[in-house]
Parts: C-alpha cells; structure tokens; sequence
C-alpha cells in the first residue's frame, strides 16, 4: 500500500518533464529520490502533492486518488525555500500550523515541543530573515511538520546545511519515522540516501533507471571493490601482475581494485602474506550509490529545465 | 510555451461527485471559512504593524490636521499681526445725512468695524481690537495731520468737504503702497453709503424710506426639470463635497492598497511561502483572504483619515471662537451635519465596491509577474482604465447630466466613482443605485472567478510573463 504512483506522464508544451514513472513507497518508509538537475524530481513531487496533475497515469495515497486526501495529512518543503521574510518565527509558524487544521492552542504545544528539540528557541520571536540559513532551515522544516502530516514530502532538505545542523534535521527525521511517517525526499548528497533510506528510485530525464531496496541495489550492481592496506609495502606492485584484479587507484591510506566475478578475494590474502606484506585493511566493499548514480544518469551534467516550465 | 492547460489543479467541487466527497466537500466549505479568515487575519495584523504603515498613517494624519487648521491659523495671524488701522477724520461738510459729531463717527466705526465692535466708548473689548481706530480732528489741523500720515503716525487721513453741488467730496491720504490694501476699499465703500444716505436725506426721504430701498425682492426658483432637486443649496454643496471626497479616497485606496495587493502576490511568490501555501490553502482562499485582509488595513486608515478629517474640521470654529473670540465665518457654509447617513453610507459601499473589483485583478496581475519590481508594469493597463474613470468623474461634475456621463456610471469598471458623482449631484433615478451595484458585483463575481484561475496557474509560473493571449487562453482552460 503507501503511496503508489503509476505510469504518470508530464509534459510542459514540447519539454517531457516526466514520462511512464512508476514508483511505490511503503507506508512509514523513508524514502530517496534520486536525479540530477532538471530530472524531474519536482514536478514528480508537485503531482504527488496534487499542485499538478499528471497528463496520464495516476497516484494513490492507500488506493485514494491523491486529490482525494486531505491537504493538511501532506507536508511539503519546497526546493526553494518559501516563508514570509519579515513575519516572527512564531507567528509565521502557528500561522502556518492552523492554516493546515490545527487549533491555535495545539499548534502552539506542538510549537513549543519543537522549538526546544531544535534549540532554537531563542529565535522564536525573530524575523525569519534574521535568522541564519540552518535555523531558517530548521524554521522551514517546522512548517513542513508541524501540521503532524502523515506525508512528508521535501525537496532537498539538506542543501546547504552545515554537518551540525545536517545532523539536528537526520534526527528530526529518524523521529518522524518512528511516529510512523512516510518521508520521501529528494537530495544530492547520497551518503544520507544510503544512511536513512530503504527504498530509492533514481531518475534520469523524466524517466526511472533504478530503483528498489538500497541494499539490493548495491547487490545488484555488485562488482565488488576490495581495498588494500600493507603498513611495510604502500605500493604492494605485485598487484599489478595478478590476474582477475583490476588496480583502480593507489591512496595513501589504501590501494582499490576491482575483481572480477567469480574471483577469490582470498587469493590476495594468500599472496599478500607470502610477499610478507602486514596487512592493516582488507575490505570487500560495495559500490556506492555514488557510482551507481553516475553509472546510471552518465556522467555528463544535466542543463536545467527550459525555463517558463513550471521549475 | 504554456498551451498545457492541466497545468492547473481543478477547483475541488469539479472533482467527482460520489458521497464520500460530497461530504469532505462540505467540511472543505467549512476550511475555507476557516482559511479565509486566518489569511485575512494574517494579511491585516501583517499590514497594519509594519513600521511604514503606522509612520504613514501619523505623517497624513498630521497633514489633514495641519491642512485643516491652515485657514484659522492664517485668520488669527491675519487678525494679530495687523496693526490697527489709525483713521483720522476732518469734517468740514457739517452734518452728513443727518449724522454729525460723534453720531457720525459712530456709524462709520459701525460700518468700517463690524457690529460686533460698534461701541466707541467700550473701546478695546474683550472680543479683540477693532481693525479701525477712529479720531477725528480739527480742520485747521490738516497740514500737520499730513505730515503724520507721512510718517506713519497715522495710517489713514480722511477729509470730507461739501463741494457747490452740495455733494460731499471724500479726499483719502494714505502711505500704503501694498497692493492688497484693502483699506481703501472699505473706506470708499463707506463713503458711497454715506453719499447715497445723504442724497436721500436731502431729498427728504426718512431713514426707514431709505433703507426699505435696499431690501431685496422676492426671488424664487422653480426648476421643472426632470430631475429635480429638492435640495437647500447648503445640502447640495454637502454633497459635491462627500461625493468629492468619495471620488479622491476611492482613487486612492484602488491605487494604493490594490498595489499592495499586487505587490503582496508577487512577494509571496517570489519569497516561495506560496509553495507552501498552496498545498494548505485553495488559491481562492488566498485571493480572497488576501483582498479582504488588505482591504481592511485601507479601510481601517481611511475611516482614520475621514474621522480626524470630519472632526479636525468641526473644530475650527470652537478653535477660532477661542483664539479670537469671535468666529468668523470664512468658509463656504457647508453644513456638515447636512451630511447625510445615508450618503455616508452609499459612499462607504462604493467604496468596497469599487476596491473589490480592482483588487481582484491586482492579485491577478501581481500573481503573473515572475519578480516584484515588474509589479508597476503589468498592473499599467488596469491603472489605465481606473484613470479613464477617475478623469471622467472630475469632468463629469459640472454637467452630470449628460449622456455620456450616465451611460459611464453602468460601465462596472467606472461605475463606483462615476455613480457617486451623480449620486452626489442628485440627479439619479432612485432604481440607478441598485442598478449599479448590481452591476458592479456581478463584474466582481465575475472578475473574481477570472483572477482566481488566473491566479492558480500564475502563482506558480516563474518563467517569462505570459502575454495577453496566453493569459486568456489559460483563464478559459480549467
């Protein structure tokens, strides 16, 4: 169940934004949303949203039309970020948090209980544009939240975030995965794609490339990378000689290479020690969404959208 | 580039009709009750704080009250600064129309005075000094009352003579050289009433003769024109007035606040909080919270003005009474209290009229610019039909009732300002009012239904301005 998207199309004028995307993200998932710049991932979002309507296809909330569920059980965080510059914290907040249904006094409990959780209760009576860009970020998120949505859509939450503040926002996530909301969200930094999600789908000119599990995933793309450390002999050449392995680059704290399917990892064990080496890091890694991602989108950079469509 | 038409999520009551929705469907009626007053709430508190707008509002108080105050103040000024006028007289034509001695001084103390400050023996009254300080003198004392006319110890010196004809000759030394001396002219007109009291007398007609010659006839005025106007003139005038004042505030608010409605549709979306705001709110509860909430803050301030206005002018007299004693009675002799509600009222519904119907299409504007500082340029065309209106209801004053005058008034676009006009004229049917606001609201309901899907796809097209085709042809799409 969750939320199902089926075979939508999208086009703005000639420009395909979006065509034949499937996806499906189980209820109380988090999950990754993948694509370069111009992809399609906002208008994807924007349609789940209802904000669009799909040319073709359609996209079920637990076999609801999309259209058909409450606005306040969706919270959105736009790319660009939206609030009133000038409106206080606070006001701009409860505002926000009634317009999405609740009661003045709830939304202010739930403000409240916020606030502290991300130590910016200090700020609550600034002007959001007095505020640095992580705490306007954290505001953001609130207004995303508050409301107790049980669709967390956001896009890009974690550009320009600082590790601190990148961290405050990863645990605010992880709690409203334990309160059993589905969280999609798109972002460019894969490290957290791979730590907080399950599920993921990449997408590439409108169209998905690869999506499922994470961990199948990298499975799927399994040509293994084993990385080599000997204290005595940094360069260890003899790899060089081996047959099965391939040397993909030589770092000061290690040496990578690629091995082939149906190679022995052991093998290098065996003639690492008979060349006396002393092995301090020996590791069978798996690719990382990094190289999946290029793999699958290509390494040429994406130009955005055409302008006039809806960015 | 936007031919796509689905590019606008449809209004929730075209989308399906089974039970279930017709039920979210009612408690969607109830949110947006609900929204709408939380974004009014929002847009006038959000108005009505900001620095600008309090600062404003004091700067044009203090300015109605300044300008209010600007006649009484130049009135008093005028009263304190002018020295008395010393006027000395020399008779030597004996008794004039019966008046000599001190009777005679006495009556032009009268008329050069005012009745007020009749009294020579009281001298300097509590009420203020007298504009004219009469002496008389001896005749043999002219040359020496020359020189001190020379000199400035006596303003004025006026000699009387009776000539052979038996006329009286006034000869005025003065050594005025303002030109706005007005002196003169009341002097002289005195002396043509004396003239004209002694000729009379001489003929041998009495006093109560003479002034029976200046009662004014009986002059009645019956218009039997279609329109008739029942009206005092004093009620009339209160009416161009209120209507005047209708006219500029209207001109005002649908300048300003729907400006600021543009404007406000163009930050939201340029500061992206529309994002959010769409996905909690229906674009139709934007627009109208948002009009509503700014139409208030204008309200607000214009009852402000009209109040401090209304009171700043009804003050004066008090204000006057007190700083001279006396009010003088300067102004045109509009009676305020000959105001009446009703007026008030019609204009104040006008008024609301008018602002709806423009702001609508503000926001709609404003919703298709991409950045705010293009907000001036594409609300230009709409400014230009207002002006037309404006324009034309200033003209149409002085002849309201000509065709093209009445035929505006039911233009919906012209309608408010060209209606009150008339309305303040008091030539209108009494079926032309809720004609016109007839009118008037279906273009509203109408406009607004425009600007609402203008406005769901405007608010978040962030590409180039789409022309005029392009907006009609989305505005026509569902």
């Amino acid at each position: 169940m969750g939320l199902v998207v089926e075979h939508i199309s999208k086009s703005f004028a000639q420009f395909h934004a979006v065509t034949d995307l499937s996806m499906e993200v189980k209820e109380g998932s988090i999950f990754g949303f993948l694509g370069a710049n111009g992809a399609g991932k906002t208008t994807t979002m924007r349609m789940i949203l209802d904000i669009l309507r799909p040319d073709s296809g359609q996209i079920t909330w637990n076999n609801k039309n999309v259209n058909e569920i409450p606005r306040n059980k969706l919270g959105y965080l736009p790319e660009e970020r939206g609030l009133y510059p000038k409106m206080e914290v606070e006001d701009q907040l409860l505002f926000l948090a009634q317009l999405n249904g609740l009661s003045k006094q709830a939304a202010k409990t739930e403000l409240n209980e916020w606030l502290d959780r991300f130590q910016i209760n200090a700020n609550r009576k600034k002007k959001v544009e007095e505020l640095s860009k992580g705490n306007q970020q954290k505001v953001q998120f609130l207004a995303t939240i508050l409301h107790d949505p049980e669709i967390l859509i956001m896009d890009e939450p974690f550009s320009g975030l600082d590790p601190v503040n990148a961290n405050v926002l990863k645990e605010a996530f992880l709690e409203m995965h334990r309160r059993g909301k589905t969280i999609i969200f798109s972002t460019h930094q894969l490290e957290q794609v791979e730590e907080l999600c399950q599920d993921v789908v990449i997408i590439n000119k409108g169209q998905s490339v690869v999506q499922g599990n994470v961990q199948e995933i990298k499975r799927r793309h399994g040509r293994n990378v084993i990385r080599l450390k000997l204290d005595n002999d940094p360069e260890a050449r003899w790899l060089d000689t081996m047959q099965g392995i391939r040397v993909d680059k030589r770092r000061q704290d290690y040496i990578e290479m690629y091995m082939e399917s149906g190679f022995n990892p052991n093998v290098i064990v065996e003639t690492a020690l008979r060349h006396n080496g002393q092995i301090s890091l020996f590791e069978l890694v798996e690719p990382s969404l990094t190289d999946i991602f290029i793999a699958s989108v290509g390494s040429t950079a994406q130009p955005d959208a055409p302008a006039a469509v809806l960015a | 580039m936007l031919k796509d038409s689905t590019v606008i999520p449809e209004a929730p009551e075209q989308q399906h009709q089974s039970t279930v929705i017709a039920r979210s469907g009612s408690a969607a009626n109830q949110n947006t009750l609900r929204n709408i007053r939380l974004i009014t709430v929002r847009e006038y508190k959000n108005r009505v704080m900001q620095r600008s707008f309090i600062i404003g509002t004091i700067v044009i108080l203090v300015l109605i009250i300044i300008g209010a105050c600007v006649p009484t103040i130049l009135t008093y000024f005028a009263s304190k600064s002018n020295s008395q006028t010393k006027l000395t007289i020399v008779n030597n034509a004996g008794s004039i129309a019966g008046l000599s001695g001190d009777a005679l001084t006495q009556y032009m103390q009268t008329n050069l005075n005012g009745t007020q400050n009749a009294s020579v023996t009281s001298g300097q009254s509590t009420s203020g000094t007298p504009r004219f300080a009469i002496t008389t003198s001896m005749p043999d004392r002219v040359n020496s009352l020359q020189q001190q006319v020379k000199n400035g110890a006596v303003n004025i010196l006026l000699v009387l003579d009776r000539g052979v004809d038996q006329n009286v000759r006034y000869t005025y030394y003065s050594n005025s050289t303002s030109i706005t001396d007005t002196d003169a002219a009341q002097v002289q007109s005195l002396a043509a009433q004396l003239n004209f009291l002694d000729k009379s007398s001489r003929l041998g007609l009495t006093a109560a003769q003479t002034n029976s010659l200046f009662v004014a006839p009986t002059f009645a005025v019956v218009n039997v024109g279609q329109n008739q106007d029942t009206r005092s003139t004093g009620t009339r005038l209160a009416g161009y007035i209120v209507a005047f004042a209708g006219i500029v505030l209207i001109f005002m608010s649908v300048f300003v606040y729907g400006m600021s409605v543009a404007v406000g549709v163009a930050e939201e979306k340029g500061s992206r909080i529309m994002e959010i705001l769409v996905n909690a709110a229906t674009p139709f509860q934007l627009l109208v919270g948002k009009i509503v909430g700014i139409g208030a803050a204008g309200l607000t301030q214009m009852t402000c003005f009209v109040i401090v206005g209304i009171g700043a002018f009804l003050l004066q007299a008090p204000l006057l009474t007190a700083l001279l004693g006396h009010a003088s009675n300067g102004g045109l002799g509009v009676d305020i209290a000959n105001v009446s509600v009703t007026l008030l009222l019609i204009m104040l519904l006008y008024f609301v009229l008018g602002f709806s119907l423009y702001a609508t299409l503000f926001a709609a504007l404003g919703a298709l610019v991409k950045r705010q500082d293009e907000v001036q340029n594409a609300v230009q065309p709409l400014t230009m039909i207002f002006m037309v209106g404006y324009i034309a209801s200033f003209i149409g004053i002085s002849t309201p009732n000509a065709l093209w005058v009445q035929i505006m008034s039911f233009i919906p676009f012209w309608s408010p300002t060209m209606m009150l006009m008339r309305i303040g004229a008091g030539i209108v049917q009494w079926w032309e009012i809720p004609l016109s606001i007839a009118i008037t609201l279906v273009s509203i309901f109408l406009c607004a239904l425009l600007a609402a899907r203008i406005y769901r796809f405007g608010i978040l097209l962030y590409g180039q301005r789409p022309g005029l085709r392009q907006v009609w042809r989305l505005a026509r799409s569902k």
